[in-house]
């Protein structure tokens, strides 16, 4: 049987899911037998092939225009998305700036904080533009799976993803369910 | 009343007419999940988790209002009901700021309970932007707005529990917020900061500043113990983490006063006890209290008191198994014992009264005593009678601070009239304290009614119980002071005059730093005995926490200096 593929991928996020997913410490051997990892941002290869994926993992929230672009992609590349951790499935601690406008946001954290003196607003063509606000996935493209978390343990992880090597479609249910840290 | 049956899920339930389908599902094992629902305030539906279907009925019915009646066949838990569960949480979550990742509350939140009970592995709905006010004017805990589910369980709390009616809705539909006093800050209204709201809010929305993020549920310990703050005997539950005191909070099924406490029990020994604690015994050396060990601070006291003329005398802040080894050593020491401070005048009444007597009484006198001032719990119940319609007669010649809420005011001159109101009422309660005047003793003894004495001691009763009583004690060459955590001045404890003194105590007064030895002594969350609250209620103490290396029990300090003596 063909290995099946999966890609990872970490938008408006701490990086807290990606070492959870790591978390699952000697399991991942056993994973990399069943599964090919074909990108992830700790690997030399960071998006999924044009070609697509079986599966892609997708962690953070969306909070500028490059994380926009890049969900999108690996919607169109993946066949079954998973949204990882509390900020993929709701936006989470990101969401925190949506009550502002994204310029009184910037001016807060460059400007005007007590700590700052002659403070600029970031500006270059190479950073991204923020969007208005920050948005969990499942606002943007369709999402297959979601697990709560912040960030969801390595065993729930390892469960999601041992379900999927199974050809199971995953169920988040039950003590599998927790939200935030409250493991 | 009379004996109803229901099927619920299949299970044959009895009930008493007047109960409704929650209460009788209760009884029954069944559990309906609620929300809004809170067991010490009348129900209002609002919530909508406690939907049921009941055959042969239109739509859905909120248990917790909906009266059960004879033959109901009810089904708590079908598709259609989860399905519409979900949706009411999904509508909660998306209403205000519901994210777990950053709430204090999360580990201990029952609208998180519910949505894991209902499987929300997802929300359906983005979050609006909008941020609610926090309000941290008040000093032991803040109102977070945006964790605010609009229960209105603070509100009756507030209400029908404590009768002081602070809280109350205020604006309309998602605008909605729980005000006080109409729009006051929180710390600038007439919240007395008893914190029943505080331990009945579901979830973040009202925290306890210095507990937050101290531990839940399985991190924590709960020790079940009896407040120590005045002679109510309120029981609570002490919870700490890793021998870290964190909050106190009422026990809401434990008489005598079901969960209701005041700021002096649930906060200030946590947030205001500023003292210096006594954590090893002292003993005077050239003129100067120095550190020294138990054995020498024990041969010191006993080598002082072994010359004859001692006086003991204790104060009120002592369990029952302290006062009775104090009288045991002072039986050694072949001197008197005594009390510091007031005592309760013995009035002669025709039956006594129970403290859960005052909210269900029609006429409450009080006289001699100021309880929302001290004895804070039994005026928020005298206040929950006069909510009921019953007349609050207050006899006081100065100020007090139930005036506002008295129907009639009487001075000592004017207590004649007392006679007429009791002939009218059917169930009238008098509480009487320190204050009282041989005047309205008088006029108070031969009345028809209920009695309670507010002892002024914490233990005050266990003192009269075990026979101590106010003694003159000048003269005396030695003394042993029995202090516990009672803040004692040179008003309440005579002056030393020359006598060699033994000071067994909490924490440093001006008492204590005069004293010849010091031994330490527990406070009210490290001891283990029993108090006998102002009914007579014999009422467990549990130590929450253990005591600073250094500081032992009285009884065994007591049992060490008798077998010197």
């Amino acid at each position: 049987m063909a290995k099946i593929k999966v890609a990872t991928t970490w938008l408006e996020a701490c990086a807290g899911c990606h070492m959870s997913f790591l978390d699952i410490d000697e399991r991942l051997v056993e994973l990399l037998n069943q599964i090919e990892l074909t990108s992830s941002p700790i690997t030399d290869l960071k998006h999924p092939p044009e070609s697509g994926v079986d599966v892609g993992l997708v962690t953070g929230g969306i909070g500028n225009e490059d994380e926009l672009a890049e969900v999108k992609m690996m919607r169109e590349r993946c066949k079954i998305l998973i949204a990882l951790g509390d900020c993929a499935v709701t936006g989470g601690v990101c969401t925190m700036r949506n009550p502002w406008s994204k310029e009184d946001v910037l001016r807060c954290g460059y400007v005007e904080t007590p700590s700052t003196v002659d403070g600029t607003l970031p500006g270059h063509e190479d950073l991204p533009e923020l969007t208005e606000r920050v948005l969990p996935l499942d606002q943007v493209v369709p999402v297959d799976v979601y697990l709560f978390g912040c960030p969801p343990n390595a065993d729930r992880i390892w469960y999601v993803l041992s379900e999927l090597v199974a050809g199971r479609m995953p169920k988040v249910e039950g003590d599998l369910l927790r939200y935030g840290m409250d493991e | 009343m009379s004996e109803i049956h229901l099927t619920i899920d299949g299970v044959e339930a009895v009930g008493q007419s007047g109960q409704t389908i929650l209460q009788v599902a209760k009884s029954a094992g069944v559990d309906i999940p609620t929300l809004c629902h809170h067991p010490m305030v009348s129900d209002l539906g609002g919530c909508r988790l406690c939907l049921v279907e009941v055959e042969k009925m239109r739509g859905f019915q909120t248990a917790c209002t909906c009266p059960a009646t004879e033959g109901m066949i009810v089904h708590t838990e079908t598709p259609k009901l989860a399905e519409t569960r979900s949706l009411v949480l999904q509508l909660l979550f998306y209403e205000r700021n519901h994210y777990c990742m950053y709430c204090p509350a999360s580990g201990e939140c029952e609208l998180q309970d519910l949505a894991y009970r209902y499987d929300l592995d997802h929300w359906l709905f983005e979050r609006p932007a909008e941020n609610k006010d926090v309000d941290a004017s008040r000093r032991y805990f803040v109102m977070d707005h945006n964790r605010c589910v609009l229960c209105r369980r603070c509100i009756r709390v507030c209400d029908e529990v404590v009768a002081n009616h602070t809280l109350q809705m205020a604006f309309r539909g998602s605008h909605s917020i729980v005000s006080a006093d109409l729009g006051l800050p929180f710390g600038e209204s007439t919240c007395v900061s008893c914190g029943t709201c505080l331990q009945s809010c579901p979830t973040g929305a009202l925290v306890d500043r210095r507990s937050v993020y101290g531990g839940h549920r399985e991190q924590v310990d709960r020790t079940p113990t009896t407040c120590m703050q005045c002679s109510v005997g309120c029981q609570i539950e002490v919870v700490s983490a890793h021998n870290r005191l964190l909050r106190v909070e009422g026990v809401w099924e434990a008489e005598p006063t079901n969960g209701l406490l005041c700021v002096d029990g649930r906060f200030a020994p946590l947030y205001d006890e500023k003292r210096e604690r006594v954590t090893r015994p002292l003993v005077r050396r050239d003129g100067a209290l120095v550190e020294a060990s138990w054995n020498e601070a024990l041969d010191a006291a006993a080598a002082g008191l072994r010359q004859g003329g001692v006086v003991g005398l204790a104060t009120a802040a002592n369990t029952n198994e302290a006062l009775a080894a104090f009288k045991t050593t002072m039986a050694a020491a072949k001197g008197k014992v005594g009390r510091i401070g007031k005592t309760l005048p013995c009035v002669k009444a025709s039956a006594t009264a129970a403290v859960t007597d005052i909210p269900a009484a029609d006429l409450v006198i009080i006289a001699g005593a100021d309880p929302l001032e001290q004895n804070r719990v039994l005026g928020y119940l005298a206040k929950r009678a006069k909510d009921h319609e019953a007349k609050i007669v207050l006899v006081a010649d100065g100020e007090n601070t139930m005036a506002p809420f008295a129907d009639v005011k009487l001075t000592s001159a004017e207590v004649g009239q007392l006679a007429g109101l009791v002939a009218e009422a059917k169930q009238p309660v008098v509480l009487y304290g320190a204050e009282l005047t041989d005047a309205a003793k008088g006029a108070l003894e031969g009345l028809e009614a209920k009695f309670l004495g507010i002892e002024p001691g914490r233990n005050g009763r266990g003192m009269a119980d075990l026979g101590i009583a106010p003694l003159d004690a000048d003269g005396a060459k030695a003394r042993l002071l029995l202090l516990g955590e009672e803040k004692v001045c040179g008003c309440c404890v005579p002056t030393q005059n020359g006598a060699f003194t033994v000071a067994v105590a909490s924490y440093r007064s001006d008492v204590v730093n005069e004293a010849d030895v010091v031994l330490p002594a527990p406070i009210w969350a490290e001891r283990s005995g029993h108090v006998t609250n102002l009914e007579g209620r014999v009422l467990a103490l549990n130590s929450a926490v253990t005591m600073p290396k250094g500081v032992r029990d009285e009884v065994d300090t007591l049992a060490d200096l008798a077998s010197r003596l």
